[in-house]
């Protein structure tokens, strides 16, 4: 385990750089940025994440659903924070904002100083493949691929060249323990390997936040412990700002912080 | 997303749905090799009747009794072809020379072998009025009186696939013709004649599969009473055949059937074509169908990785990516199914005509090569592929339009 961190370490060190050099000057000309009178302060080198009155109405037959009301919080860099809730809470619908794959009703969500609710589909899709990282509960991986062309999606999509998007996935395979799976289908690896593969997957273009959506759920207790403990590892040692969606109470004492969500509105905000 | 990668991921996707991708390409396949089949032998077709009809000399008028007219619709009334008529025919301006005819169709008998074949009974020196070109075997002789000799046509005398030929010169042969009698019952007439010639292939496939033989001969045989089948006009140039043509008209009306090369080939072709149009609609049709099949097939894609698409959308896949991606699958699609269905259609062409051989006036079995245009080949594969891509447009973006939420969601 000691020797698979230090690995780590060097992998995500080494993708940063690259990656860093990458986006210099590429965020979108129409992206808005934070005006300076924001009550939060979203463009701080130190904040991540700004949800600002954020807001979330569902129409149904049985009538308006409020979903998400006027949510409020900022998630330092680096910050590991788990959000909870029962079912039906909310939670969900507020990682889907964050993660930019539904539009709220009202409010705003800032990643890395960016109102990404401002900007056009297109440009949403960009942000989420170059600053946001995804694990599913059930892994969502390409079956019928290798474990190597899942991992480098991202990169494929953003236009990586392919030597660079192998050689990052690789690195990050290595360090997550599972290079020797590279060239075989998800299919045939075990629930946490398939899951460690979409954790690589997540971080192989150096997202500013990574979100994951009960990462542990299908997962058997010891695999899920591990799972969570890489995770942490990301956070701590490696300085990813992780956002995880749990219903499980104590892997999110676990975490740095936990927000409780109740009836779509933050019951509590707690610092572990 | 690079276009390798595009093409990379859209392959894996058909690779991976192999039984479903195979019988989608097979329905592409099926259409566009039908419709290269029909093409090809529609072209052999009228590429074989031009070259029937370019063997006959242009200054040709064929007259026959009105019933047997070829000129349109028949008539109702005709008249004997005689002695008579061929006189009054004879004394007609800007005509060179008539020929009069007897047909009838005989089993012809080797002597151990026998074939049914059509007789045609006429001055042999005249063949070369109607085939300018005509050449004989070496060792022929053409014997305008000899009542016992005949011309053997080279597809009697070589038939197509045989190793030995059915008759040589200076064979006797036995032709049987069975008619009814006067007394309304069935009689044979069989007289014995000498091979005194054998003529080479002509381009005219009536010819090639007929026994000629004299006037007199065949007066004898088909007991025709000198009641002609047909007179050949041969006007003093091809300039003049028009002019013949409304002089005959004009003296017999609907009572005689006249007509030329040109008229026949006009009408042949006109028909050809027709039948042409018709099969290439049946092929057209069939690429629609298996165009259906790529909806189908797409259309299910799409459903079955929904999930799929909602992630790849999640991690950042724009619209057009993933319009892409189900467009290149149908791309692939098209294309594998086009360039095989012009092959296997070209050959499945060449076996058919092999094996389904063309019957003339009833008289011979005629093999007719597909032609294939290069250009008609390139616009059958077009077509398939725009059928194809378009056929997956609407599955391609529909998933390109889903939302990433809405896909995740899905089971």
């Amino acid at each position: 385990m000691q020797s698979h961190l230090i690995i780590l370490q060097k992998a995500i060190w080494s993708v940063t750089r690259i990656v860093n050099r990458d986006k210099s000057g590429a965020t979108s000309n129409s992206a808005k940025m934070v005006s300076e009178s924001t009550e939060l302060d979203v463009r701080s080198s130190s904040i991540a994440l700004g949800v600002k009155n954020l807001s979330k109405i569902f129409d149904s037959v049985a009538g308006k659903v409020v979903a998400l009301d006027n949510i409020n919080f900022t998630v330092k860099k680096g910050e590991f924070l788990s959000i909870v809730g029962p079912s039906g809470s909310g939670k969900s619908t507020l990682l889907n904002m964050i993660g930019a794959l539904d539009r709220p009703t009202s409010g705003n969500v800032y990643i890395g100083g960016i109102d990404i609710f401002s900007l056009s589909d297109s440009e949403i899709a960009t942000m989420r493949n170059s600053h946001i990282g995804f694990i599913f509960q059930s892994f969502n991986l390409i079956n019928r691929t290798t474990v190597l062309k899942n991992v480098k999606l991202p990169g494929t999509i953003a236009g990586m060249a392919g030597s660079e998007a192998n050689m990052r996935s690789i690195k990050i395979l290595e360090a997550l323990g599972i290079a020797d799976k590279a060239s075989q289908k998800p299919y045939n690896l075990s629930g946490g390997q398939q899951q460690r593969v979409a954790i690589a997957r997540s971080l192989v273009n150096n997202p500013t936040i990574v979100l994951a959506d009960e990462p542990t759920g299908n997962l058997d207790t010891k695999t899920g412990d591990d799972v969570f403990e890489m995770l942490k590892t990301l956070s701590h040692k490696f300085k990813r700002t992780i956002i995880m969606v749990t219903h499980n109470p104590e892997l999110a004492e676990s975490t740095d912080r936990s927000i409780l969500i109740k009836d779509g509105r933050i019951e509590r905000d707690v610092t572990n | 997303m690079h276009p390798g990668d595009i093409f990379s991921l859209s392959f894996d996707a058909l690779i991976d749905r192999k039984v479903r991708t195979v019988l989608t390409v097979l329905m592409v396949v099926l259409g566009s090799s039908l419709v290269v089949v029909l093409n090809g032998l529609s072209a052999g077709q009228s590429a074989f009747l031009e070259s029937q009809f370019s063997a006959l000399a242009a200054n040709i008028i064929y007259v026959g009794s009105g019933q047997h007219s070829y000129h349109g619709s028949s008539s109702t009334v005709s008249i004997t072809i005689n002695n008579a008529v061929l006189s009054k025919i004879s004394t007609l301006p800007y005509i060179e020379s008539v020929t009069p005819e007897y047909s009838g169709s005989v089993e012809v008998d080797t002597g151990g072998e026998t074939q049914h074949v059509t007789v045609t009974a006429m001055d042999p020196t005249k063949l070369t009025v109607i085939l300018p070109n005509l050449q004989y075997v070496n060792g022929s002789t053409v014997n305008p009186n000899n009542r016992a000799s005949a011309l053997v046509g080279d597809t009697i005398a070589n038939p197509p696939g045989a190793t030995s030929p059915f008759v040589v010169l200076g064979q006797t042969i036995k032709l049987t013709y069975s008619y009814t009698a006067t007394t309304g019952k069935s009689a044979t007439e069989v007289q014995n004649y000498i091979v005194s010639g054998i003529m080479q292939p002509s381009g005219n496939s009536r010819i090639d599969s007929s026994i000629i033989i004299s006037l007199a001969a065949g007066n004898q045989l088909l007991h025709k009473s000198t009641k002609y089948d047909q007179l050949i006009v041969a006007a003093d140039s091809s300039d003049y055949v028009t002019t013949v043509q409304q002089e005959l008209t004009t003296l017999y009306g609907p009572t005689l059937g006249v007509t030329t090369p040109s008229a026949i080939m006009a009408v042949t072709q006109k028909a050809s074509s027709g039948n042409a149009a018709f099969t290439l609609m049946v092929g057209i049709i069939a690429l629609v169908v298996g165009a259906v099949g790529i909806v189908t097939t797409l259309y299910n894609s799409v459903t079955e990785r929904i999930r799929e698409i909602g992630t790849m959308k999640a991690i950042g896949a724009q619209n057009i990516d993933i319009l892409e991606l189900f467009i290149v699958e149908a791309a692939l699609i098209g294309i594998i199914g086009a360039s095989l269905g012009l092959i296997i259609g070209m050959a499945a062409g060449y076996v058919l005509s092999i094996f389904t051989t063309t019957n003339i006036q009833g008289s011979g079995d005629v093999h007719i090569p597909p032609i294939y245009i290069p250009t008609d080949l390139l616009k059958v594969w077009v077509l398939s592929v725009t059928l194809s891509l378009a056929a997956g447009i609407y599955p391609a973006w529909k998933a390109s339009r889903l939302s990433p939420m809405v896909a995740l969601r899905r089971e």
